[in-house]
């Protein structure tokens, strides 16, 4: 881990400087090209999301929540982050955001764009019958 | 409403007590239609979280945790306890939002597990039949692989890796240290539950003696010679802690070897010695012992999986997530046992269903904190490439070395939002006062 994380350090800096000289989008890897997302796979992709955004994209604390904000405008801040072009105020998104493939990133906007940003988080039990 | 909440109670109550055996626990299953038996042993990060997305994933599901502690407490943040930056409080979580979400919580022991019944025994006697089992098992220390070091010495020298009495213990000694003493860290050789953990220690303990005790200093003492996040690490000692705060690698005989608990002393690989005020063991793991019970863990104490699943590569329909697990190049983080958490809990929900596991992705981000406002992080995005766990080649890395301190005051902040959004997502939390 300490090692393999001091290599992706090094990496990122090359990275950096090879995109500055020969434009953005030179390093992308896609990890299944061009396969097609099932909804049960986005839903596993959007995962880790939460971890920093909250569960269905709906933040707790001071990182924003990305439940229902447009979908058009997600896939943009996500290609940015990805072509090394980080919002102010931002760390780490460019970090992540380059370990998906274009479509994953599509589908990531579409999923959460669909998810209400107030409601409740899913629950399912309403049925108790008080 | 009072009629039935009187027989509900009494049906707790059944259930709450010993010997009310198979009968108790069979009856939710019926009434709910169960689409099947999940039973999750650990209700930390990795099997809180595969016990709610289960519910999440299929809400007819019968699910039940096994966890004996009736408030959990995360290793994560503890560091910023002995900061002096957070109450120990802060970092404990309850069950009763799972319990809202239909996980039947039950606050025991898993004591054995019947792999060929399929059946878990509790501490408190009884036995639950699953269809699929998750294990969370998280670490356990192998007492006496560092000689000296038992658990009999980590009352004297805690470890503080498990959150709990050892953390509060940890911190007790330290605020009653005298200023000018010695504290030291025994720091373990790869792999261990949380890579950059010991260094992060180091860090809030470092800040609390600068503020409180600055006659004092802090010593590392490394079985190994570079470890996570290291650049940013010392780059950060250097600006905050260069008079108290030294690390000595394996390489300049950091290596303990022997543990005095009653002495406090320690003697390295080439015969150094060292006498501490504190001493804070981070002694050799291994999985959860419960692991070893149902017949997952290899020759290395760790437990192998299928990279899709989670699934137990040695015991079918045995889960495992988290630290206990190998699943490098993810590391042993509380993060990373949430994703694997939610992967499995996808793949048993299929299985259940007989569709096919959805494909598996993983992330994993952490934050360390080496003085308030001083932030850093490591990000990662995982798959299966070729049957085997990768790291998505382009993704992740660590902080930028050279950045303002704006950005490590960012990180600082995003640390905490990460601690509030992931401990939502487990155990359900609100951020913590």
């Amino acid at each position: 881990m300490s090692r393999s994380a001091l290599q992706n350090g090094a990496a990122l800096a090359r990275r950096a400087s090879i995109a500055t000289l020969f434009g953005l989008g030179a390093t992308l890897t896609l990890v299944q090209p061009g396969a097609a997302q099932s909804a049960a796979d986005v839903v596993v992709l959007a995962g880790p999301c939460a971890n920093c955004h909250g569960t269905d994209g709906r933040s707790p604390g001071p990182i924003v929540s990305i439940a229902g904000r447009p979908e058009a405008l997600l896939l943009e801040q996500l290609m940015a982050f990805k072509s090394n072009n980080p919002p102010p105020g931002t760390t780490i998104m460019n970090r992540l955001a380059k370990g998906y493939t274009d479509e994953q990133l599509a589908a990531l906007a579409a999923h959460f764009s669909k998810i209400s940003a107030n409601a409740p988080a899913a629950a399912p039990a309403k049925k108790k019958g008080k | 409403m009072a009629h039935s909440n009187v027989s509900r109670r009494q049906a707790l109550a059944l259930l709450g007590g010993a010997g009310a055996g198979a009968f108790a626990f069979s009856m939710p299953a019926i009434a709910q239609q169960s689409a099947g038996r999940v039973v999750v042993v650990g209700g930390g990060f990795g099997g809180a979280t595969a016990a709610r997305y289960l519910k999440r994933g299929n809400p007819k599901l019968s699910v039940t945790l096994i966890e004996p502690a009736k408030r959990f407490y995360t290793c994560p943040f503890t560091n910023l306890y002995f900061g002096g930056l957070r109450t120990f409080e802060q970092e404990g979580h309850t069950f009763d939002d799972l319990r809202r979400a239909g996980v039947q919580v039950v606050h025991e022991r898993a004591s054995d597990i019947d792999t060929k019944a399929k059946s878990v025994a509790l501490s408190g006697g009884r036995k639950l039949p699953y269809d699929k089992l998750v294990l969370s098992p998280g670490i356990d220390f192998r007492w006496g692989a560092l000689e000296g070091y038992d658990e009999a010495a980590a009352q004297l020298a805690p470890h503080a890796w498990q959150a709990g009495p050892q953390t509060t213990l940890l911190k007790k000694q330290l605020d009653s240290m005298q200023d000018g003493g010695l504290f030291i860290i025994v720091a373990p050789d790869n792999p261990f539950r949380c890579p950059p953990g010991p260094y992060e220690r180091a860090s809030m303990v470092a800040h609390y003696l600068k503020t409180k005790k600055p006659k004092s200093k802090l010593l590392i003492l490394d079985a190994k010679d570079s470890f996570s996040k290291q650049g940013l690490f010392q780059d950060g000692w250097k600006k905050f802690y260069a008079d108290n705060l030294e690390w000595v690698p394996r390489a300049k005989d950091g290596k303990v070897v022997k543990v005095n608990a009653k002495t406090l002393e320690v003697e390295t690989e080439f015969g150094g010695k060292h006498k501490a005020a504190v001493l804070n063991v981070i002694p050799p793991q291994k999985a959860g012992a419960i692991a070893d019970r149902a017949g997952v863990t290899n020759q290395s104490g760790w437990v192998p999986v299928k990279p899709q699943t989670f699934e137990s590569t040695q015991v079918p329909d045995v889960y495992v997530v988290g630290d206990a697990t190998i699943a490098a190049p993810m590391p042993k983080s509380g993060f990373c046992a949430n994703a694997q958490g939610k992967v499995a809990a996808a793949a048993i929900v299929a299985a259940l269903a007989g569709r096919p596991a959805p494909t598996a992705s993983w992330a994993n981000t952490c934050y360390s904190l080496i003085a308030p406002d001083y932030g850093i992080s490591v990000a990662g995005v995982y798959a299966v490439d070729d049957g085997k766990l990768i790291e998505v080649k382009g993704s992740g890395g660590v902080s930028p070395r050279e950045a303002p301190d704006s950005f490590r005051k960012l990180e600082a902040d995003y640390g905490v939002g990460w601690y509030n959004a992931i401990t939502q997502d487990t155990w359900g939390s609100k951020p913590a006062v």
